[in-house]
């Protein structure tokens, strides 16, 4: 190992002091008295008692730290501007810069930032003469006006070091200088008491094998600050653990550099082993959970009763309720095997595809006032063919990344119709079906990543054979057809946005299979994306599957997977992701496994504490149903049809080829808006309106209120509904997929009066009144 | 035009406060990036609602608040001018309503920008963000929330009202992008200029009495019987259901709201005087929302990009129109409303000076007319103006971000605040948050 040039931490953070007092320059026999005091305390002052903890330091010899005692830009200056937040995006480091001072995002463009500041605002910003009186330092420590407030101190010494670098005319590099590698940040992984406390270390790497402890200049963040708190102020790294269990995880950033520590607060119970031992286990996803929830301590609900169970996986399967038959079959089905055999029928069913299918419009699908009416419409009929097919979803990804022809016959060339550069299909594609948000990296260093402008740029090189030819965009009508193709020479040319260079196509990681080399670039692209050793491909895809099924995805945001976002359960979505490959990329072999699972089976309520549980699945989580959905349910619980602008009489909500289509009700319930860019995962929130849209929408009533609905019908039909209790126990299973109870149909025959002509408008009143409730609205 | 002088005289010296003030704020971002973080970043506010009228396609500044009678006629137009009661200052001639009441408003004749398309325009003005990306003219896009959707998160309404109401639909970039789709309009579609108009959703159901509805209720509460979670570390949404189910019934049930939305209840003398039109009676109803608590109101009007025959299009459109507008800024007044509630009126830019050989006017973002009243805005004021044949603002020019900010800025939101996208991007409310100081 050479010897560093980064000395060891008695003197290693300060050698610029040192080189101060063997090399005074005339600048410092002038400042030389204000300094002094200041000097001494510093170098008085005892180390830190973690000094010594984590990586060692590796020393150097007295002569080489004089060779460097000039503070480095990229070793010493940079970590110090992005430490006290100088080019954070709210600040300098955004877009615009602030006040005509724009620094690169944390400090990604260090040729950018030098310039900035030694040569930006007519050199004001550092002044070689008088170093004290450099703006950027003057602005720092809030002597001038500071919109960004006071950052430094001149007795720190930080500050004492920025001066030293002026003084020495603000050099770029330092002779000799090392490259930082990488960090090592530690523990990685921590099982905490409440109330801890607990002190992390950051480590850096540098190319000549040399390290030191930067935890100083190192910035964390708590993904759940009530859990575990990062502490504000004189000890760095050091994280205050609260009084709830859970978990969290705390990233660390040291100017590019990040790593994340993994922080679990065990409920206090006493380990119960024999319970935990005792939990059915139906597949290995129930292994995976199991693992972590006895690392928590946490005893899973119970499993959920059988028209719960019905209910839900018809909703999840299907995206419809059990018909009252369907569901008296099941519940009165006495075979061991019936949830397996329900599943498998369901999954059969047409609206598998319609539903399923759904997912996947909301995340592609254009705007037709963008790209055109048919355009759109194939598109969705692509769509929702791979699922009525079953397609693997290998070959369904493969398809659409390399379609050609035209917009009118193919729908999934639309994709880009709708995406026209290199740079947007960029973006749509790597977040799609590799769950990486490049879209950072277009203008900067991904900050939570390590994804560069250069690995964006050189991504979007594999579209720079595409060409469009025929009728591009005209919104708002945009109707003619155009067709895409792959030209074996260079269409468009990309560039990296700074340097200018030309990029040759490269993947973000590994290599394209060498099976693909040689084809059109979208094909080497596309075998790359959708190969087996591409780990990205199947998590992301598994991911969203599984959230939809369980509430939450093992990766939150789901299409959001990066080292500084990590999985509530990697060993599972690991496992998951290798089942899917094994199995053929088969969305309905994914869907029978997570539906067996003893988790998916699970009760939501509460058990022995774990309602501090919300991404361990130790109980189900409740969900609103999707708008889609739940129209859907209404229409079949009532027995009517909507009618939709530009669809057939008879369709049904699942069906709609665009979001354009105007609904007051799917709009209320939170369908996309098709007007936002990018389109977002929709939420599944509640809000008042949505309370208000139940209680009192004319449409609804008249819904309720249809002479040719299930209320008129039942009324009607004497032989099958003799009773107001055979009415309410039809009602019931229709909504909720179970029998009331005895009590219930007590408490609510009474209301019928003795004369049928007048049950009409109580059996309306009581199926306005199960409409609008919970049980109704959520999966539980 | 003295006027507009003497105000300017007035304003360099509280200029001069406010860049020492700003100095004195500037010192504590910090504190009010944290602030922005717990939710408390109001301040002090001029106004507790806003109207928005939302004239689509972009009206015409020549026609309407920016006439140039010396220009020459190619320029100048059909119409001719109305002295307002302003001294010195012409409105056009069809909208002698509005130039009598001038004195409860300020005219801005300097706003301009670059994005000379619908769709790019309508995002600008809507939400004071150029588009991202380059967009078409027919496209309607998102990509920044919307003034409304920004005030129904920041400001809320009482007694479960939806705080941003858009009749008779959504403008075009009017949605909550990021914030959210529970920050997303209530639109009120139907025409409240027919006799069995209501407002959907907000009252009991038609065909239903009301101790039916009250069975209901009853009905409801017993066939209830999911358990709650009753854990509050479990965070049930259901119980987030429960409280906003409370917060509807609270709103049907309260006569103060359901008079709001009851249009009826208004003398007829009150609804003629609007204007018996579709956009008069929604001028009306958006007064009755304000009143009843509701922060912000758009009135869209859409169909003023008018590409030909612009002058017999106007003659028939200006006066509904002014008829409208000038009956609720003088309502408001009368009710001791004004004060608190601003109205505006505004498309996405303005027109091209020369009339086309079709006789209208194409797309001109370089110039556009913004009417601007209450919430402490002074009376008989123009902001800014334009070159002498309408080309381009020139004195005083302002931003779409100015123009957005003053709004924000009057209802106490800062412009200047840090929002958090979903992803954890920071994204400036306004980018410049320098509202219009004129304004007050």
């Amino acid at each position: 190992m050479t010897a560093s040039p980064l000395p060891d931490r008695r003197s290693r953070c300060r050698p610029w002091l040192r080189r101060t007092a063997l090399f005074p320059t005339a600048f410092h026999f002038v400042f030389a008295l204000g300094l002094l005091p200041a000097w001494s305390l510093v170098l008085s002052s005892p180390a830190r008692a973690n000094d010594t903890d984590g990586a060692k330091v590796e020393g150097k010899s007295g002569r080489e730290a004089i060779r460097s005692s000039v503070p480095s830009f990229e070793l010493d200056v940079l970590p110090v501007l992005t430490a006290r937040g100088c080019n954070a995006g709210p600040c300098h480091g955004k877009a615009r810069g602030q006040n005509g001072f724009k620094l690169s995002l944390f400090g990604y463009d260090s040729d950018f930032d030098h310039a900035a500041i030694v040569g930006g605002a007519r050199g004001r910003r550092v002044f070689f003469a008088a170093p004290a009186s450099s703006l950027l330092l003057r602005k720092a420590t809030g002597e001038v006006p500071h919109g960004g407030g006071v950052r430094l101190h001149p007795d720190e010494d930080d500050y004492r070091m920025l001066l030293e670098w002026i003084a020495a005319g603000a050099p770029r590099r330092v002779a000799g200088e090392p490259q930082l590698t990488g960090i090592d940040l530690k523990p990685r992984r921590v099982v905490a008491q409440p109330g801890m406390a607990v002190q992390l270390t950051v480590t850096a790497h540098y190319s000549d094998g040399s390290r030191r402890d930067v935890t100083r200049w190192t910035t964390f963040s708590s993904n759940e600050p009530t859990l575990v708190r990062v502490v504000e102020g004189s000890e760095p790294g050091r994280l205050q653990v609260g009084k709830l269990p859970g978990e969290a995880t705390i990233m660390a950033r040291y100017l590019t550099e990040l790593a994340t520590t993994d922080v679990a607060i065990p409920l206090t119970a006493r380990e119960d082993r024999e319970t935990a031992a005792s939990l059915p286990v139906a597949n290995f996803i129930d292994q995976h959970i199991g693992r972590k929830l006895q690392m928590l301590r946490i005893i899973p609900s119970a499993s959920c009763d059988e028209s719960t169970y019905l209910r839900r996986v018809y909703l999840d399967l299907i995206g419809r309720l059990p018909t009252p038959d369907e569901a008296r079959d099941y519940l009165e089905d006495s075979s061991p095997d019936k949830r397996a055999r329900l599943v498998d029928r369901l999954l059969e069913r047409p609206e598998y595809a319609d539903h399923w299918a759904n997912h996947w419009v909301d995340l592609l699908r254009p705007n037709p006032y963008r790209v055109g009416i048919k355009a759109v419409y194939t598109f969705d009929e692509w769509i929702r063919r791979q699922f009525r097919e079953n397609r693997p979803y290998d070959a369904m990804v493969r398809e659409l990344l390399t379609a050609q022809g035209s917009t009118w016959h193919h729908g999934a060339v639309t994709l880009f119709r709708d995406r026209r550069s290199p740079e947007e299909r960029t973006a749509i594609v790597s977040q799609l079906f590799l769950g990486i948000r490049l879209e950072c990296a277009k203008c900067h260093h991904h900050p939570f990543e390590r994804w560069s402008q250069r690995d964006y740029y050189s991504f979007a090189a594999f579209f720079s054979q595409v060409k469009n030819k025929g009728t591009g965009l005209s919104p708002p009508i945009s109707g003619s057809e155009e067709f895409v193709y792959d030209e074996d020479k260079t269409v468009t040319q990309v560039r990296h946005p700074v340097t200018g260079e030309i990029l040759e196509p490269r993947p973000l990681f590994g290599q394209v299979p060498p099976e693909a080399s040689g084809l059109p670039l979208r094909q080497q692209l596309a075998a790359w994306i959708t190969s087996p050793e591409n780990p990205f491909f199947a998590q992301v895809a598994v991911n969203r599957v599984w959230a939809e099924l369980m509430g939450v995805g093992l990766v939150e945001p789901v299409d959001d997977l990066r080292t500084t976002n990590p999985p509530s359960n990697p060993e599972l979505l690991e496992a998951l992701a290798a089942d899917f490959v094994a199995h053929g990329y088969d969305f309905k072999h994914l869907l029978r496994r997570i539906t067996a699972s003893q988790a998916y089976q699970l009760s939501s309520s509460v058990r022995a504490g774990n309602g501090i549980d919300h991404r361990n699945y130790s109980r189900h989580y409740r969900r609103r149903l999707r708008a889609e959905v739940l129209l859907q349910a209404i229409d079949d619980v009532t027995e009517t049809e909507d009618r939709f602008s530009a669809m057939p009489l008879g369709s049904r909500p699942h069906e709609l080829w665009t979001h354009r289509i105007p609904s007051v009700f799917l709009d209320t319930f939170g369908r996309p808006d098709p007007n936002q860019d990018p389109p977002c995962e929709r939420l599944p929130d509640t809000t008042v309106t949505q309370a208000l849209h139940l209680m009192n929408a004319d449409h609804l009533q008249g819904k309720i209120a249809d002479p040719k609905g299930r209320i008129a019908r039942m009324i009607a039909d004497r032989d099958h509904y003799p009773t107001p209790e055979s009415i309410i126990e039809e009602l019931y299973l229709a909504c909720y997929a179970r029998f009331p109870e005895e009590k219930e149909v007590a408490a609510l025959v009474g209301r019928f009066p003795a004369e049928r002509s007048q049950w009409t408008p109580v059996a309306q009143d009581l199926l306005w009144a199960l409409l609008n409730t919970p049980e109704f609205l959520f999966k539980d | 035009m003295t006027r507009t002088r003497q105000h300017r005289t007035r304003l360099s010296r509280r200029n001069t406060l406010q860049l020492g003030l700003g100095g004195w704020l500037g010192g504590s971002l910090v504190s009010a990036l944290r602030c922005v973080a717990e939710g408390k970043n109001r301040r002090r506010r001029a106004a507790d609602a806003c109207i928005l009228i939302w004239m689509d396609g972009g009206p015409s500044h020549y026609e309407t608040f920016d006439p140039k009678p010396e220009a020459p006629p190619e320029i100048r137009g059909d119409f001719g001018t109305v002295a307002t009661r302003t001294p010195g200052v012409y409105f056009s001639e069809y909208l002698p309503k509005l130039a009598a009441c001038s004195d409860k408003f300020t005219v801005i004749r300097s706003v301009r920008h670059n994005q000379g398309n619908h769709g790019a325009g309508n995002h600008y003005m809507m939400t004071g963000a150029p588009p991202r990306i380059p967009v078409g003219c027919g496209a309607f896009v998102s990509f920044h929330p919307s003034m409304g959707s920004t005030v129904a998160k920041m400001l809320g309404a009482p007694r479960g009202l939806p705080p941003y109401f858009s009749m008779p639909q959504m403008s075009r970039s009017g949605g909550p992008n990021f914030l959210g789709a529970r920050y997303a309009p209530f639109i009120v579609n139907n025409d409240p200029n027919r006799p069995d108009f209501r407002v959907r959703d907000v009252t009991i159901p038609r065909g239903v009495a009301e101790d039916r509805y009250s069975r209901r209720r009853e009905l409801r509460r017993l066939v209830d019987t999911l358990p709650r979670l009753n854990d509050e570390a479990a965070a049930d949404p259901v119980d987030t259901m429960d409280e906003f189910y409370e917060q509807a019934y609270e709103l049907v049930s309260s006569p103060q709201a359901q008079k709001a939305f009851d249009i009826g209840q208004e003398p007829d003398s009150v609804r003629e005087r609007y204007g018996r039109t579709s956009f008069g009676q929604r001028a009306l109803l958006a007064r009755r929302l304000v009143e009843a608590g509701v922060p912000f109101v758009t009135l869209y009007e859409g169909g003023w990009d008018h590409h030909s025959t612009i002058f017999s299009a106007l003659k028939k459109r200006l006066p509904v129109f002014e008829t409208a507008v000038a009956a609720l800024i003088a309502d408001l007044h009368e009710r001791g409303l004004l004060e608190r509630t601003m109205v505006i009126a505004l498309g996405e830019f303005g027109r091209t000076p020369k009339v086309n050989s079709r006789g209208g006017r194409d797309h001109w973002s370089n110039a556009m007319s913004i009417l601007f009243a209450g919430g402490g805005t002074p009376g008989g004021q123009v902001v800014g103006a334009t070159d002498r044949q309408g080309y381009s603002a020139v004195e005083r020019v302002l931003s779409p971000e100015n123009f957005v900010a003053t709004v924000y800025h009057k209802l106490g939101i800062d412009p200047g605040q840090i929002l958090y996208t979903p992803e954890g991007r920071p994204t400036m409310l306004v980018s410049d948050p320098t509202p219009i100081a004129e304004l007050g």
